[in-house]
């Protein structure tokens, strides 16, 4: 089985996220970008996958840092790792590379298309979709376990409450997961040296040939404070200020 | 004489039992992979006489050290008996008699005899009456065996002396048998029978003594002397690096120790010193350093099983409780080794990927980041921002002091104004000092000791380029780990820093009259030693001269200097969870200060330890008893205002 990783870099949660001048998008240039989470899930799955039945693993990146999450994918076990160029300093749109990731999906005689549900600039999860939709290949999307026996695949997709649906799917597919059947593993600093001699492919993208939608119109970042109150340490101080605020709030009597 | 054959083949018999039951240790020994310790005869040596000759370390503990030195220097004295009791029998004619085996040294043997049982008493009254808890573990039939061995010996060595002297032989020389002769007398015991019956039990328990010995604690007897011989020269703070032999970085056999590591397993006396200083097996986690040894040692005893090393002879749970704190290896009598093997097992786990979900975020952030919190580089330097004058940056001009600021003094908030105060401190003892901003990465030092060794070579030659990229005369840290990696474990690389922490640093331009302090009252503080900085790099002085020229008065903890109590953060610990914690060692420790009674201020110098202990004092609700302050809290230059300090009772 041949199966197609999408590991999309997105801006670092952790870092001051600031707007560009056009108030419209954020602006990239001091930012640290890091593996989207769900992208980094199905990878794992792709890798348990591997483990389990044999498989060719092909990772693609897309986004600022590529280079250094397949030197890493190489190390958890990818077999080809190839960089997808993208427009720089922008928002990686689902929409533009689903053209890119279906033509690759061809190339590489792909069986499988696995990618994070959604991303944090993909909050619709539109990836697997779109390549599914281009594909013409069947898409099941918030999978947290995928087996394969043969060409037959079963995907588990989680429907809250402990509630889980099972489907029974032919290969070729596109897959968007949510969780790996078990959590992403940790690759040393000893290996990601041996997987940084690893040679990285590199691919131009395709024309994604889709009208744009919708425009961003306005972007704005959470307004900070004033919401919490610190109470300090004392146990005694402590309750008298919790026992006033909630009188104050009607919420107890005092 | 007739007895002369019997005599040949018992002892043949015996030796030939005792190397059969050493076979699997000496095949392993020959087996393990090579160690370099064979240079620096001389100073090997004084180490040996030091250890052994001065009973150094045994005597710590003054009841179990004073009668281990009775017992082996009665052994020493005995072992002349001993030369007698076979050399007459198996060569006729052998006597000891020409240099004094009749007089003087009959006198020495008669008199250590009594002092070998003193000794064996004082041993079964530590063991049965006392029973301290480091015991606990160790083999009793084992101890038991070997004092039923030595009281068997002595006393068949007085009575056979007894019975000769009953039969007409002079006993002038030997008090003790004349009194004993005396008794078998009344009880009506041929003198020569009595003097075979006590020989052949005499040379019978000798023997027996000897084929016990390989299966037994006892072999320190023989080994204890060559372990502390081929101890580790290297600095306490320089982890032993992958072997280049070795193709994975890390453990799972006993056989891929090298040849000092397997005889460390050998010469454990299982005195439990280790356990009684461990920080993780006080806290109720699965680590005994003694056991761990133990284990190890009759996994190796038992020969190939089919249960690996590392989760199998010895669990994950055991090696990631580890603080690395080195107070184990700073009390062991026998100089063993126990921080290398655990670090080599885990290596062996992050290399399989085994790791913590706290530790793979830490490590994870460290592999991306360069810090262990998931902060961006450039919020390392944004503690600056609130001092009230610019820090020079390192990187684009020379600077006098180097400052690596560390992880814990850049980022995390309850330390940053610690780190703002030695700036103010530096600033007005007119240091010319900078730091690396965005460019620091973690040293690598707890990273190192977490197994995770690639990661390591990756912080540390970021920062090594970094540094020499600058232009500096000497490098100061805050943070003990930090200069424990950059002192020591950059060595790895050829990078040999002087390095400084900053107490140091102060207490220098204190006695150069640069900075010029408010002085105290004279209130009580205690002061904790950080393992980096003491045990590790002997940095014990300068922070007690600080508190003294901060007018403080310093009442020490019981555990102090070498003994410090780890704060239970090293090693990687601080990013793993308190699973199995019954005690934390912060905790521990806070009660420890808790209970000299008269002191205010609980005074560290180490970041991490003002993270660990505020929690600890926030955790026991004692917070309005004492007060954890850094020492650059109590330094306050004359040039400031003087900080009130929050007025404590005690």
């Amino acid at each position: 089985m041949n199966i197609l990783v999408v590991l999309r870099m997105i801006p670092d949660s952790a870092g001051e996220l600031q707007l560009a001048e056009d108030g419209r998008s954020i602006d990239r240039e001091w930012l640290d970008f890091q593996l989207n989470d769900f992208d980094d899930h199905a990878l794992e799955e792709a890798i348990l996958l591997k483990e389990a039945g044999g498989a060719k693993v092909t990772a693609v990146a897309v986004g600022e840092g590529a280079n250094r999450v397949l030197q890493m994918a190489a190390a958890r076990g990818a077999d080809e790792v190839v960089a997808l160029q993208c427009e720089e300093d922008a928002m990686i749109s689902s929409r533009e590379i689903a053209a890119s990731i279906a033509a690759m999906a061809r190339a590489k005689s792909a069986d499988l298309v696995l990618c994070g549900v959604q991303s944090s600039e993909d909050v619709f999860g539109q990836l697997a979709p779109y390549v599914g939709a281009l594909l013409d290949w069947p898409h099941v999307s918030g999978a947290n376990r995928i087996v394969a026996n043969g060409a037959v695949l079963r995907v588990t997709q989680e429907r809250g409450a402990g509630v889980a649906v099972t489907y029974e799917l032919a290969a070729p597919a596109v897959l968007g997961v949510q969780t790996a059947s078990k959590a992403p593993r940790y690759v040393s600093g000893s290996k990601l040296r041996e997987a940084s001699k690893t040679p990285i492919g590199r691919a131009t993208p395709e024309p994604s040939g889709l009208e744009r939608a919708a425009d961003i119109i306005t972007l704005r970042l959470p307004v900070q404070g004033g919401s919490g109150e610190n109470l300090g340490g004392n146990a005694e101080t402590v309750a008298d200020r919790l026992v006033s605020i909630l009188a104050a709030k009607g919420m107890a009597r005092n | 004489m007739a007895s002369t054959l019997p005599l040949w083949i018992l002892v043949i018999t015996a030796l030939a039992l005792t190397a059969w039951r050493s076979r699997r240790y000496a095949a392993a020994l020959a087996n393990a992979p090579a160690a370099a310790r064979f240079n620096r005869p001389m100073l090997r040596l004084q180490g040996v006489m030091v250890a052994i000759g001065m009973h150094r370390k045994m005597l710590r503990k003054p009841l179990s050290g004073v009668l281990h030195a009775i017992i082996f220097i009665s052994f020493f004295v005995l072992f002349t008996a001993t030369i007698d009791a076979f050399g007459s029998r198996l060569f006729p004619g052998f006597s000891l008699a020409p240099v004094g085996g009749e007089t003087w040294i009959a006198a020495l043997q008669d008199v250590f005899s009594v002092l070998m049982l003193t000794g064996v008493g004082l041993a079964l009254y530590q063991r049965y009456v006392l029973r301290p808890a480091r015991f606990d573990g160790s083999s009793g039939s084992d101890a038991a065996i070997i004092y039923v061995l030595i009281v068997l010996i002595v006393a068949s060595l007085l009575l056979e002396a007894a019975a000769r002297i009953a039969g007409g032989t002079d006993g002038s020389w030997r008090p003790v048998a004349s009194v004993l002769a005396g008794l078998l007398d009344r009880a009506g015991m041929s003198a020569h029978a009595g003097e075979e019956l006590f020989y052949w039990v005499h040379v019978g328990a000798i023997l027996a003594f000897l084929v016990y010995i390989p299966g037994s604690k006892h072999r320190h007897m023989f080994l204890a002397a060559p372990n502390i011989y081929f101890r580790n020269l290297e600095p306490r703070g320089l982890v032993p690096a992958v072997p280049e032999a070795r193709e994975v970085p890390g453990i799972d056999s006993l056989g891929q120790f090298d040849w000092k590591q397997q005889l460390d397993l050998l010469s454990c006396t299982e005195c439990g010193r280790c356990q009684a200083v461990c920080p993780a097996y006080a806290a109720g986690l699965p680590l005994s350093p003694k056991l761990l040894i133990t284990d190890m040692r009759d996994a190796l005893a038992a020969g190939p099983s089919a249960a690996p090393l590392v989760g199998g002879v010895i669990s994950e749970e055991t090696l990631w409780a580890c603080t690395t704190c080195r107070a184990c290896m700073e009390v062991c009598p026998v100089e063993i080794e126990h921080l290398p093997k655990i670090i080599d097992m885990r290596r062996h786990l992050v290399d399989e990927g085994l790791v913590s979900p706290g530790l793979q975020e830490a490590l994870s952030n460290l592999t991306r980041l360069g810090n262990s919190m998931g902060k961006p580089s450039k919020m390392r330097s944004r503690w600056t921002k609130e001092l009230g004058f610019p820090v020079k940056d390192a990187r684009e001009q020379p600077v006098d002091v180097l400052w690596f600021v560390g992880d814990y003094a850049s980022y995390d908030p309850r330390v940053q104004e610690i780190t703002r105060r030695v700036a103010e401190l530096l600033t007005a003892a007119g240091v010319d000092f900078g730091i690396l901003f965005d460019a620091e990465r973690n040293s690598g030092n707890d990273v190192r000791r977490a197994g995770e060794e690639g990661l390591f070579e990756t912080l540390a030659q970021s920062n090594i380029d970094e540094i020499n990229a600058c232009r500096f005369n000497r490098i100061m840290t805050t943070d003990p780990h930090s200069l424990n990696a950059l002192k020591n474990d950059y060595r790895h690389f050829g990078a040999a820093f002087e390095v400084l922490h900053y107490t140091a640093l102060l207490a220098e331009l204190i006695t150069a009259g640069k900075l010029d302090l408010h002085v105290a009252d004279g209130a009580r503080v205690t002061y904790h030693d950080p393992c980096y900085l003491g045990r590790y790099n002997g940095g014990f002085d300068a922070p007690r001269a600080l508190i003294r020229a901060a007018g403080y008065t310093l009442h020490d903890m019981p555990r102090c200097r070498e003994n410090s109590f780890c704060c239970g953060a090293g090693g990687g610990r601080i990013w793993q969870g308190d699973d199995g914690v019954t005690e934390r060692p912060s905790e521990n420790r806070i009660r420890e200060a808790l209970s000299l009674g008269d002191v205010a201020y609980f005074v560290v110098a180490c970041p991490k330890d003002k993270v660990m202990y505020t929690a600890a004092i926030d955790a026991l609700g004692v917070a309005e008893t004492l007060k954890v302050v850094d020492i650059a809290e109590l330094l306050v230059p004359r040039t400031s205002r003087a900080i009130e300090m929050p007025t404590v009772e005690t």
